[in-house]
């Protein structure tokens, strides 16, 4: 089964942020169905829609790897499931 | 494919990671028709196996939804059949030992509190009534998650002024039960008018008997995400606050949703409601209190408080049922004290009285709450304050619970530490008028007019 997720990663700006993020999100077999990516006043700011096969890879596991190289690299990632996002703003 | 923006996003990751956002409880309700038997012991046993059989997995299940929605799952819960209607026993020993059962089958699954040792007596006891408040002090006192709580009003029947004042010696039995803990086994007893069927919050949880076998009830929190938006628009006028306020509390309610019907789903289980509360922690920002100061206020208990809330209660209700057809429980804004920091700063400076509170309890959820009087109070001052909380519920045929915390051997002015999400207060003062005369003269006050509401 398919599953989407949302990665958003906060943080001061440095190179190569979003191709550390992208590199980690293709080691865990995961697919990146679409990037936002802007800078702002030195604070980088991301969305990206993720979307893996559950016979590939688990959220528990791309998560595990997100928040590594989010510590590694000075961003907080955050990983959660599409379905909250929509819920939150519509009927 | 519903499109979600940029924006929706961030916004949704800032209330979760910045503004305290969360699912403040997870309760499954939990029928016990099926489990008396003829002996307490026998009965005390089935209540523990069935506890275990049908919420062993809440605990897991919770995480896993914590896990894949990355928003906190405060508190598991369960709440009961009151347990006054299953274990048919006039003798209190009985009822302690079925509260030991709960308390060990909670332990075991792991959740935080278990509600529902209870009994309503709006209008008489039986006798298995009269043993469960009789066995509370040593019941609550003795056990460490079971929490109790007590119907001795409504609408409909009146208020039971017998039970009132049993229920004053209850608590100050309970507050010196506890006393080496600053009386904190009074923080998990509840007086309760118009008690609801649903409600996932503790002290008062219980599960009624016109609810499903098994249920899911969610309670949603979120008063940083509030307190946020309407600090943010400083000049905004009040309807157009309410309105912020509306969209707000929209949002967090459709969080409630999405985690009741999951859960309900994985737990075989069927959905009961989303409590619309905002519902307070003593950590910094997570507070009713400070949602009044954004609206202008200086503290609480400044005058114009009970007209802001109002106004935040309504419009909390207002968006939260436009988010979900499955309202419930206690649904309004919460006013602790000792749970909200800045509620307990503002009754510590004199800003905020316990008859202030009386007011606002009048527009809100959920009457005199956590709130710490002095240890040397009188039995009927205490239920004189009781009454009155309940005469609010049931004048405005709304649910109102007292729970008092009469810290013993503490004087007016002296701090409670309670700890965690109980936090801490000031011992706030009570009238000294004596009323020994009215609380004395029992009976019961009889069910008022639903017309001339003046």
């Amino acid at each position: 089964m398919r599953t989407t997720v949302i990665v958003t990663a906060l943080g001061p700006d440095s190179h190569g942020l979003l191709a550390q993020v992208a590199t980690t999100i293709a080691e865990q077999d995961a697919n990146i169905d679409d990037v936002s990516q802007t800078v702002a006043n030195g604070m980088f700011t991301m969305i990206m829609f993720v979307s893996f096969d559950q016979s590939e890879t688990t959220m528990a596991q791309l998560k595990e790897a997100l928040e590594a190289t989010g510590e590694r690299i000075g961003l907080q990632i955050h990983v959660q499931h599409e379905n909250i996002f929509r819920f939150m703003h519509r009927v | 494919m519903v499109f979600i923006t940029a924006e929706e996003i961030l916004e949704t990751v800032s209330m979760i990671r910045s503004e305290n956002l969360d699912v403040r409880a997870i309760t499954m309700g939990i029928s016990l028709d099926d489990c008396a038997e003829r002996e307490v012991r026998r009965t005390a046993e089935r209540i523990h196996a069935k506890v275990v059989r049908r919420a062993g997995r809440l605990v897991d299940v919770a995480h896993e939804l914590q896990e894949k929605y990355g928003i906190p799952i405060v508190n598991r819960r369960v709440s009961l059949t009151p347990i006054a209607e299953v274990v048919g026993s006039d003798d209190p020993a009985d009822l302690v030992e079925v509260a030991h059962a709960l308390d060990a089958a909670a332990e075991e699954v792991g959740i935080d509190f278990i509600g529902g040792f209870s009994a309503l007596v709006q209008k008489g006891f039986t006798r298995s009534d009269a043993a469960l408040i009789e066995a509370i002090p040593e019941a609550i006192g003795g056990t460490g998650r079971v929490c109790s709580s007590v119907n001795v009003a409504s609408t409909r029947a009146g208020i039971n002024m017998d039970a009132v004042v049993r229920m004053a010696d209850v608590v100050l039995a309970l507050a010196k039960r506890t006393a080496a803990h600053d009386s904190i086994g009074c923080a998990k007893l509840v007086v309760f008018c118009n008690v609801p069927e649903d409600n996932p919050f503790m002290a008062g949880a219980l599960h009624g008997s016109g609810e499903p076998e098994v249920s899911i009830n969610v309670a949603i929190s979120g008063p940083g995400v509030v307190r946020t938006m309407v600090a943010n628009h400083p000049d905004a006028s009040l309807i157009e606050l309410a309105d912020l306020i509306k969209r707000t509390t929209f949002k967090i309610t459709r969080v409630g949703e999405l985690v009741a019907r999951e859960a309900s789903q994985m737990l075989d289980a069927q959905m009961g409601i989303i409590d619309l509360s905002l519902a307070p922690t003593p950590a910094v920002g997570d507070s009713i209190a400070e949602i009044l100061q954004a609206m202008g206020l200086e503290q609480p208990g400044a005058p114009g408080t009970t007209a802001a809330l109002a106004m935040l209660n309504d419009a909390v209700k207002k968006g939260g049922t436009m988010a979900t057809s499955s309202t419930g429980g206690l649904s309004g804004a919460f006013i602790p004290v000792s749970e909200d920091a800045a509620m307990a700063r503002a009754a510590a400076s004199g800003a905020l009285t316990i008859e202030k509170l009386e007011a606002m309890t009048a527009v809100c959820s959920l009457g005199l709450d956590m709130i710490v009087v002095p240890g040397d109070i009188s039995r009927n001052a205490l239920a004189g304050v009781i009454a009155d909380v309940m005469a609010i519920g049931m004048i405005n045929s709304k649910t109102t619970g007292a729970r008092l915390i009469p810290a013993y051997g503490k004087q007016v002015g002296e701090w409670v530490k309670l700890g965690g999400l109980f936090g801490e207060a000031p011992v706030m003062p009570v009238s000294a008028a004596g009323n020994d005369a009215f609380v004395g003269r029992g009976g019961r006050i009889p069910a008022p007019l639903q017309s001339l509401t003046n």
